[in-house]
């Protein structure tokens, strides 16, 4: 009897210090370090099946006429002047910033190391509109021989607005963020108004006098592309390329379509 | 003995207990080790977290502590690193043959010193003692004898043996001169090392420095400290305790990481691999650092703003306070801010300079004065003005009554005075009269200065609805039954709530109202014209308050009336007035007679029928009226014409023909109106309107000014009771299900939040099944308010609790924290935010419009106010805001900005609410006040002409676009007059504006980099006009002197010189007819 109370007595004992000690769990390891950029591996772009798609830029319509701008306010602005928001030559739309907004993947690229420049000369910009890649150098340039400041307004990215003195040292700036497309203007000279496309991919353009455009090395892929206008917004279209393609697309803007502020 | 005779059944024998012992020491064994461990485990739950928290925030830090070596690592690969550390390396190569010099000099010195002090050290001790021993001798002679002792033991000769083995004789004199020289000696070298040790450690805090200001985390050798401290932690109780506030919070003993130095993540405190635990989230640090450092928690604790029971640790239910008998349960994370308003109730809006923490409460705080729920519930701190001013009206007559006392004292004294026994006495006595006469001089002027503060106080009562005694001249008549059927159904957006009222009521109110208005006639106001209208509406600043359109189409700012269809309910002749002078009102109210007083009453007393601040006495019985309507709304000074053309076309804004409301006959029924009178009453309508008979009504709803600790039985769920602590939804229309913050219920809600956001979201729910006559229903109205209203609204009820804490810990700052505070106030009741930014980052109304998307139109915004107070003399500050004009005649303008067609309106402030919305723009940028203006040195010849040639430069063109006073070039200018500089700018704001102006105001037109530094200096970055050859000062500072020293005269003279065409010729401009926007 008495062994057996003792026997019981231990079990219990026993069981006890089983329940109480037996739970140690392994120390945890620890997620923390992994970082989470590197979700997917950069995919690299073969030169070998790259392809082309190029179009041109249409108006529809009766094209407003250039109207000449009295730049009398400032006499050291030299030359002849003339609106440039719709400029249409035989049909076809200057201007147009064309790029590929959508379809690019996991595909990562680099920021040229060459500045693109941006020139104000008879208090006019040339270009008119800029495209540049996000994180690239835009090389700022006073040819005239009178004050400029330059001020984009920009959604999304920073904005800033510098004096830029006679003929003076070029500005550097960058943006940082995509944005289509970025108004840029002088204060001083109200008239004095271009536009920027800041893009993540080095895969835009914009139209000339002759509506073309052409965006060259493409992997083979479905892309969304825009033509975006200042003034008549932002159209798409859906394109396919298979490897080694060219492949045409054209935009039409009509007359009566924005002004209200496009997208 | 006899043979003993067993029992068949001895017990003692065949019958055994043991099983039941066995069952009973086993249970007690049980029990005891349940006890033991409950006592060491289970009531100290905490103990697990601790342990947990070792291993998961220990093995963190191990991976932190490699990614911080590896960024060390990385950083001191930098050039700029290798270059500092190499000048460290340099500086130390450099010092070293030096130092050895002088540590091997204090090594002999050093040994040298100490052979001399061993000597000396042991002769002094015996001098100082024979001193004594003369200085205690009572005679004479003995003190002889002993001074004989002292000065023939200084003149014995010591050996000193040096350590080169050298051994020298001194006499005591000698020793001393010798240990002092040797002293000094030391010292000097140890300075000399000090010296060139300076630059090397100098280059080494250089190199130490960089690597920690460019490692992003810490460094590893914190990491390691911190490894040390988890590694070593033993399981106890963490604990703040403040004694004097009775705080005493032991969240810290789960909520181990709440403090770490590093940011904690529940992803990464979770098993690698799993999703984040109940561990994982207990552990995370703090989610806002900021917060934390204004509110150390070593005095704040963790209760006073979370609530949970700080003091349990037996579980977490128990900590969270989660359970029946603990009255203030943690705040749901949604309503966290909630704990803010237990000390700054006070304050109107709450806000820190990074990130969006009191966004939350201070949006709730605005709602419930925005919408006028202040209008039937008290709420201490809300619509003061009415309180205010009964306060003043009460000391008022508290003083004239001392007067009066005075007076009889007064007269008393004379007498006494006038019979004194002694002229003593009697002078003495008239002395005490005449003091008493002094004093009423005195009390005289108190009087005149709360009569004063009263009238302020009856400028700055305003009431969220519009007055009603307007009805009639204002509204068709037929419109008004539809309105109250229910307001939303005509303006959605509305802060009129939906009263319920069936078509009895409706009939009654708006009898009531119609017949109880004034039928005063307006004089006929001319016609305008509908385009121009538009285009005034959308850019003269109508819209920084109102908005047009509905739905997507709409724009503008949401603090007054959408007007879609205001061209339905209001009669053109009042719109006219109302736009040119809102304050206007038809007949001013005598608070004293309680009447309005019309023109009758002024032609009795032979008085012109005028009424404005000048004239705002009643012709009855002189006392102060009520002159103005109670509306927050401002006048713009417009034209006639203008008015004209933004009523025409408002009148355009219809949906349908005001004529095609149905006819309402019944509003003309007199018998309707009693019945009308009670309902009126019964809503509590004058909370929000002014309505004739109701003038003094009280408010008829709960104070809701510690609504939040209200027991929780005392919340009336009536019927719903059963179903809230099933966690069961009651509301069953999926639209208003849409209104609860959290949508509908999923758990028991029978709580203070479930009570607020169900009543929020639909007022009568706790009606629902109950039986009651008209008259005892809930009354309050549906304020159709969407889900973040009501989770702002709520989060504040529930933070609206009476606090055990000291009064210390009310947020009521006695300094420039208190302007801003009361700022605040007054900010939002105008709504100066729907035009202005006051922080970085704040959304205006005409940010929205569509016309000011353009970029050319975003100049056209009204200024940013960010550095205001650093910007402008308060003095100035003071006459712009009681004539944003700055003209008596021409009123018709901006008087800063005359190229921006939004014009700053003019709020006929008190004196009272200017006065502190200056100290508030000062406090905003921490100016001190009163201001002291800095005195600018005069330029001379020299300088002015040097200034002059600047000023005019094709490289700071200045003039091309600030105003100049004449009209052709003023059409396209886009900046102020610099003529108003000298009164308005604070010439170190200028300085810094001209240098940097995009981080002041950032996208203004300024443009930056118009100076570059040179040295210690400014100077022009463009070309320099060449006087300034050999001038070494700074460029700005002699520019910002000739701006504040410009007179009207130099500045035509300068501006005729600069060549500026004519500017009539068509410019292309924004400002100008053609607005770029619709090009």
């Amino acid at each position: 009897m008495n062994k057996k109370t003792y026997v019981a007595l231990l079990l219990v004992v026993g069981l006890m210090f089983v329940a109480g000690c037996g739970k140690k769990e392994a120390p945890p390891e620890q997620a923390t370090a992994k970082p989470e950029a590197a979700a997917a591996p950069a995919a690299k772009i073969d030169p070998a099946t790259v392809a082309t798609v190029s179009g041109v830029a249409k108006f529809d319509g009766a094209a407003p006429k250039a109207q000449k701008i009295d730049m009398s306010q400032d006499p050291a602005c030299k030359g002849t002047n003339e609106t440039e928001t719709v400029v249409v030559d035989n049909g076809n739309l200057e201007n147009v910033f064309i790029y590929v907004k959508d379809g690019l993947g996991n595909y990562s690229f680099d920021v040229p190391k060459t500045p693109v420049k941006l020139d104000q000369q008879g208090c006019r910009y040339h270009p008119h509109v800029l495209g540049v890649m996000a994180g690239q150098t835009v090389q700022i340039l006073n040819s005239d021989n009178t004050t400029h400041n330059i001020h984009p307004s920009p959604k999304d990215n920073r904005e800033w607005n510098e004096s830029q003195p006679p003929k003076g040292a070029a500005l550097n700036k960058d943006f940082a963020r995509q944005e289509v497309l970025i108004p840029v203007k002088c204060n001083q000279h109200p008239w004095m108004k271009m536009y920027i496309g800041v893009v993540k991919n080095p895969f835009f353009a914009v139209t000339g006098k002759d509506g073309k455009y052409e965006l060259k090395g493409l992997p083979p892929g479905t892309y969304t592309i825009a033509a975006v206008h200042e003034k008549f917004g932002e159209q798409t279209q859906t394109v396919t390329v298979a490897a080694k393609d060219s492949k045409s697309q054209n935009f039409t803007f009509k007359a009566g379509a924005g002004g209200a502020g496009g997208q | 003995m006899a043979e003993q005779l067993t029992p068949d059944h001895d017990p003692i024998v065949t019958r055994s207990y043991a099983l039941y012992y066995l069952v009973a020491i086993l249970l007690l064994v049980v029990s005891l080790f349940w006890a033991l461990w409950d006592e060491a485990y289970g009531q100290r739950p905490w103990k697990k977290y601790q342990s947990v928290f070792q291993e998961r925030y220990g093995a963190f830090l191990k991976s932190a502590r490699s990614q911080s070596a590896q960024a060390e690592k990385e950083i001191q690969g930098d050039s700029e690193y290798r270059k500092l550390a190499d000048a460290a390396d340099a500086a130390e190569k450099q010092a070293a043959p030096a130092m050895k010099k002088i540590n091997e000099q204090l090594k002999e010195v050093s040994a040298r010193l100490l052979a001399v002090q061993n000597v000396f050290t042991d002769k002094r001790a015996w001098v100082n003692a024979k001193v004594y021993e003369i200085e205690t001798d009572d005679s004479e002679s003995g003190k002889k004898s002993k001074q004989r002792d002292l000065d023939k033991y200084k003149a014995q000769q010591f050996t000193v043996e040096f350590p080169d083995g050298s051994r020298k004789q001194f006499n005591f004199e000698q020793l001393e001169e010798e240990y002092t020289a040797l002293r000094e000696e030391k010292a000097r070298l140890n300075a000399d090392l000090g010296d060139l040790l300076k630059p090397v450690n100098e280059a080494k805090t250089k190199r130490d420095d960089y690597l920690k200001e460019h490692l992003v985390s810490l460094t590893p050798e914190q990491i390691a400290g911190l490894q040390k401290k988890t590694a070593d932690w033993d399981n106890k109780i963490v604990q703040i305790n403040v004694a004097s506030a009775n705080i005493v919070d032991r969240c810290e003993s789960c909520h181990m990481g709440i403090r770490e130095p590093v940011k904690l993540t529940p992803a990464s405190m979770a098993v690698k691999g799993a999703k984040p635990d109940e561990y994982a989230h207990a552990f995370v640090s703090h989610p806002d650092e900021e917060i934390l450092k204004i509110h150390d928690p070593d005095k704040f604790g963790c209760s006073p703003c979370h609530q949970g029971n700080g003091r349990a640790t037996t579980s977490v239910t128990k900590g969270h306070g989660d359970y029946e008998h603990w009255l203030w349960p943690l705040f749901a994370r949604q309503n966290t801010e909630s704990g803010c308003q237990t000390c700054h109730a006070a304050d109107m809006k709450l806000s820190l300079t990074t990130g969006n923490v009191g966004q939350v409460i201070s949006e709730g705080k605005f709602l419930f004065r925005q919408r006028g729920c202040n209008g039937c519930h008290r709420y201490e701190g809300y619509d003061r003005e009415p309180e205010d001013l009964l306060n003043v009206q009460q000391q008022i007559k508290q003083k004239e009554e001392e007067q009066q006392g005075n007076l009889r004292q007064a007269a008393m004294l004379t007498r006494q005075a006038d019979n004194a026994p002694d002229n003593a006495t009697a002078n003495r006595l008239y002395a005490e009269a005449e003091a008493l006469k002094v004093a009423n001089s005195r009390i005289a002027g108190q009087i005149e200065q709360l009569d004063f503060h009263s009238r302020d106080l009856l400028r700055d009562l305003k009431k969220i609805g519009p007055d009603l005694k307007e009805a009639r001249t204002k509204l068709n008549k037929n419109w008004i039954p539809v309105w109250l059927h229910k307001p939303t159904d005509f303006r959605p957006t509305t802060k009129m709530p939906n009263f319920r009222l069936n078509d009895e009521q409706i009939k009654a109110i708006s009898a009531y109202l119609w017949q109880m208005a004034l039928t005063d006639k307006l004089p006929a106001a001319p016609k305008g014209d509908t385009t121009r209208g538009k285009e005034l509406f959308e850019t003269r600043g109508c819209l920084g308050c109102h908005s047009i359109g509905e739905g997507s189409e709409m724009q503008g700012g949401d603090f007054a009336a959408n007007l879609t269809r205001v061209g339905e309910k209001v009669n053109y002749d009042y719109l006219f007035r109302w736009i040119k002078n809102p304050r206007v009102r038809t007949r001013p109210y005598c608070p004293y007679e309680k009447k309005d007083i019309g023109p009758e009453d002024y032609a009795k007393h032979n008085l012109p029928y005028q009424i404005d601040f000048e004239h705002s006495t009643c012709p009855n019985d002189g006392h102060e009226l009520q002159v103005e309507q109670m509306t927050v709304m401002p006048n713009l000074r417009l034209a006639d014409d203008e008015v004209a053309d933004i009523a025409t076309y408002l009148m355009t804004q219809r949906q349908k023909d005001p004529a095609s409301y149905p006819e309402a006959p019944f509003m003309d029924d007199p018998k309707l109106k009693a019945e009308g009178q009670k309902w009126v009453r019964h809503f509590g309508c004058a909370g929000c309107h002014e309505i004739a008979g109701f003038e003094d009504e009280g408010r008829i709803g709960t104070e809701l000014t510690v609504e939040g600790s209200k027991p929780l039985e005392r919340l009336d769920f009536a019927l719903q009771t059963k179903k809230a602590e099933e966690g069961k939804e009651v509301i069953t229309d999926k639209a208003i299900q849409a209104r609860l913050p959290e949508g509908p219920a999923k758990a028991d809600w029978y709580n203070h939040k479930g009570f607020f956001e169900h009543k929020l979201a639909m007022p009568n729910i706790y009606d629902q099944g109950m039986m009651k006559p008209e008259t005892e229903k809930l009354r309050m109205p549906d304020p159709h308010l969407n889900k973040d209203q009501i989770q702002e609204l709520v989060t504040f009820l529930l933070g609206s609790q009476e606090t055990s804490l000291p009064a210390s810990y009310q947020y009521k700052p006695e300094d420039w924290r208190r302007d801003v505070q009361e700022g605040w106030w007054i900010v939002r009741k105008y709504n100066c935010v729907g035009c202005h930014q006051f922080t970085p980052g704040q959304q205006t109304s005409w940010q929205n419009v569509r016309r000011f998307q353009d970029p050319d139109w975003k100049e056209q915004f009204p200024p940013k106010l960010l550095t205001e107070g650093a910007r402008v003399d308060p003095e100035w500050l003071m006459r712009f805001l009681a004539n944003p004009a700055l003209s008596q005649a021409d009123t018709h303008r901006n008087g800063v900005r005359p190229y921006l067609k939004i014009r700053m309106p003019t709020f006929f402030f008190s004196d009272t609410e200017r006065r502190k919305l200056v100290r508030f723009f000062q406090a905003l940028s921490q100016q001190p006040m009163p201001y002291t203006p800095e005195r600018l040195p005069v330029l001379t010849a020299k300088e002015t002409d040097m200034a002059r040639s600047l000023f005019t430069s094709t490289a700071a063109p200045c003039l091309k676009c600030h105003a100049t006073g004449d009209a052709a070039h003023d059409k396209i200018a886009t900046a102020p007059n610099f003529l108003m500089a000298k009164d308005r700018l604070k010439p170190g704001w200028t300085e810094r504006w001209i240098t940097d102006p995009q981080s002041i105001s950032p996208g203004t037109s300024m443009p930056s980099g118009l100076f570059r530094k040179d040295g210690d200096h400014y100077v022009f970055a463009g070309p320099t006009p060449s006087s300034f050859e050999g001038y070494d000062k700074d460029h700005r500072q002699l520019l910002v002197r000739y701006i504040f020293q410009l007179t009207p005269e130099e500045q035509r003279r300068v501006s005729s010189q600069a060549g500026r065409a004519p500017a009539g010729k068509k410019a292309r401009n924004p400002a100008g007819s053609t607005p770029a926007g619709v090009q």
